[in-house]
């Protein structure tokens, strides 16, 4: 089992130690981080928080599409660290979260991965 | 406020218009994707007006986590139980459609406050039946089904769960979901045997938000399903196309004789009528389209975004809203091939024509509605789903939900927002909440169901 530090950006800086085994949302909350959730399988967006450095696998989340990807979010109830990494938590990290479909449509790339089309060009 | 003689509810529609007036509504409040780490809750507002807390939450019974997204709720029985004299109005359980708990409370021990009785824990309902994303809960008789809109992993298109009285769960109520693709809304008519069940999407689909482009992709329903109510399985589709995007909210007449029934199709912003025809085959047709509008500053029509229709229970009215328009509606549908409008108030909405209402700014537009038993109030609430409401209504966060009144003519026609009546959730102890689903305590329009 491999470790790994957690920085929370919007936190003060506060470092907390997780394994790459279970999720983050798990993890944090039980070093005592208040973190928002509501599914806890990956699927509902509630726990999504915004990873600025490192890297993580959510492979199992269902919840985003690959712009959100694109922009940062992660979904901390299925999402393990595989690096050290750099979150900003709760909603203040939400600015990119929600848009408009209506103002600020999505192009086909940017789709939930399973209906996406390559970009081109 | 249940009948004299015998079970919950009354012996007919028109006995529930006669019922006293309620004192009491309980409403849910959320928290769940507001940044606020607190339960969301059922608030008790006093609607009487001879109370000196009229028009304000006088208890608040919160949840034991945090996260469910309460949303819907449901009474363990209804007027369909009226004939049984061991049964009681007692319980409203209330859905968690996130965490998948349905929390069982207690509202007859003390109207006023109620209590919770028994939480079943959603992981359990996962293991048990498959299921997740509890939405619409009706009684039969003496028990309870509840339709989720996906498996235990959020995938469409779920099903129903079975609990007894005493709420186990029995399992799956359904013997067959045919080629059923999403669920949602359903209620049924007993003397017709039938059910009719309409459709949103799968839960992975809807709770983060709305992807217009999914509608494209077919992520979210466009069909309406007819069941065998008895065989517990559907027997007819209805593809309704263009015209029934996401078609939400279902309601028979409430005469249990009658065969009409209405749908709301959300994003089209359409009602759809049903009846069973003089050859004895089911029938639909669109009778209100409401046209999309022109926002000020956005280079694309704006649709009404119709998420409820209620009728009234001298299912003389049918009354729906444009969420994002602002406005509710009031149709009579006397004939239910042709209504007229005969009312409509704009209360927030997108379109800026009702910015604040009673001295409250109104984040949000008119969503969620619960009328009087006699037909004369109409209370309304403005979120719709955490997530929807941050996409649409970010000024949400800080200013909270709102219930307003809206006083209703069923002689002639006609609504108008009572000025006395004011509900803000923006200023609630733990701070801004947002209102969805109401209920009274005797029953209402949106639950009862004569067999
Ligand atoms: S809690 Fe629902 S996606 Fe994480």
């Amino acid at each position: 089992m491999t470790t790994h530090t957690v920085t929370l950006g919007n936190r003060g800086g506060a470092i907390y130690e997780v394994n790459d085994r279970r999720p983050l949302l798990e993890q944090l909350r039980n070093h005592g981080v208040d973190l928002p959730y509501g599914c806890e399988y990956g699927g509902c967006i509630t726990c999504a928080a915004k990873l600025t450095a490192g890297t993580v696998d959510q492979r199992r989340q269902v919840a985003l599409n690959n712009r959100q990807i694109a922009n940062g979010y992660v979904i901390l109830c299925v999402a393990r660290a595989t690096s050290d990494i750099t979150l900003e938590i709760g909603v203040e990290s939400h600015d990119k979260l929600y848009r408009n479909p209506f103002l600020d449509p999505l192009k086909p790339h940017e789709l939930k991965a399973d209906i996406a089309t390559p970009k081109e060009g | 406020m249940d009948g004299a003689c015998c079970g919950p509810g009354y012996g007919s529609p028109q006995e529930a218009i006669k019922a006293p007036r309620e004192k009491l509504l309980y409403t849910i409040a959320i928290y769940t994707g507001t940044g606020i780490q607190k339960p969301d809750y059922l608030a008790t507002v006093d609607v009487d007006p001879a109370s000196p807390t009229y028009s304000q939450v006088i208890h608040r019974l919160e949840m034991p986590g945090i996260g469910d997204e309460l949303h819907h709720m449901g009474w363990n029985a209804c007027s369909s139980c009226h004939d049984d004299s061991s049964m009681s109005r007692k319980y409203l359980i209330l859905p968690g459609v996130r965490s998948n708990n349905l929390h069982i409370v207690d509202t007859a021990t003390d109207p006023r406050a109620p209590r919770l009785h028994k939480v079943i824990d959603g992981a359990e309902i996962k293991a048990k039946a498959d299921l997740s994303g509890p939405h619409t809960v009706h009684c039969l008789g003496s028990e309870i089904i509840i339709s989720f809109l996906g498996n235990a992993k959020g995938e469409a298109p779920g099903g129903y769960l079975h609990l007894d009285k005493e709420f186990n769960i029995v399992g799956r109520w359904e013997n067959s979901m045919g080629d059923i693709k999403f669920g949602y809304d359903f209620w049924y008519q007993p003397r017709h045997n039938v059910m009719v069940s309409s459709e949103w999407a799968a839960p992975n689909t809807f709770m983060p938000g709305f992807d217009l482009e999914e509608v494209g992709h077919l992520k979210y329903g466009r069909e309406l399903h007819f069941w065998d109510f008895e065989k517990r399985e559907p027997i007819e589709s209805f593809y309704l196309g263009e015209d029934g995007l996401l078609p939400l909210e279902v309601k028979f007449h409430h005469d249990p004789d009658s065969t009409h029934g209405f749908c709301g199709a959300a994003l089209s912003t359409n009602v759809i009528h049903w009846w069973k025809d003089s050859d004895d085959t089911w029938k639909w047709e669109k009778i209100i389209d409401v046209e999309n509008e022109m926002h000020p500053e956005w280079p694309i029509p704006l649709p009404g975004v119709m998420s409820a229709i209620l009728i009234s229970m001298d299912d003389k009215y049918l009354y729906l809203n444009n969420w994002l328009h602002g406005d509710m509606r009031q149709y009579d549908i006397t004939d239910p091939h042709n209504p007229k409008l005969t009312g409509q108030v704009f209360m927030g909405g997108l379109l800026g024509k009702a910015p604040v209402v009673n001295g409250v700014e109104v984040a949000g537009g008119p969503q969620m509605f619960q009328l009087s038993l006699d037909g004369r109030r109409l209370y309304v609430t403005t979120s719709l789903f955490s997530t929807w409401d941050n996409q649409f209504y970010p000024e949400i966060r800080e200013k909270g939900g709102v219930m307003v009144m809206i006083d209703c003519d069923p002689e002639n026609g006609g609504m108008k927002i009572n000025e006395d009546f004011i509900v803000d959730f923006g200023k609630e102890p733990n701070g801004p909440s947002r209102c969805h689903e109401s209920r009274y305590p005797g029953g209402d329009c949106t639950s009862d169901i004569w067999l």
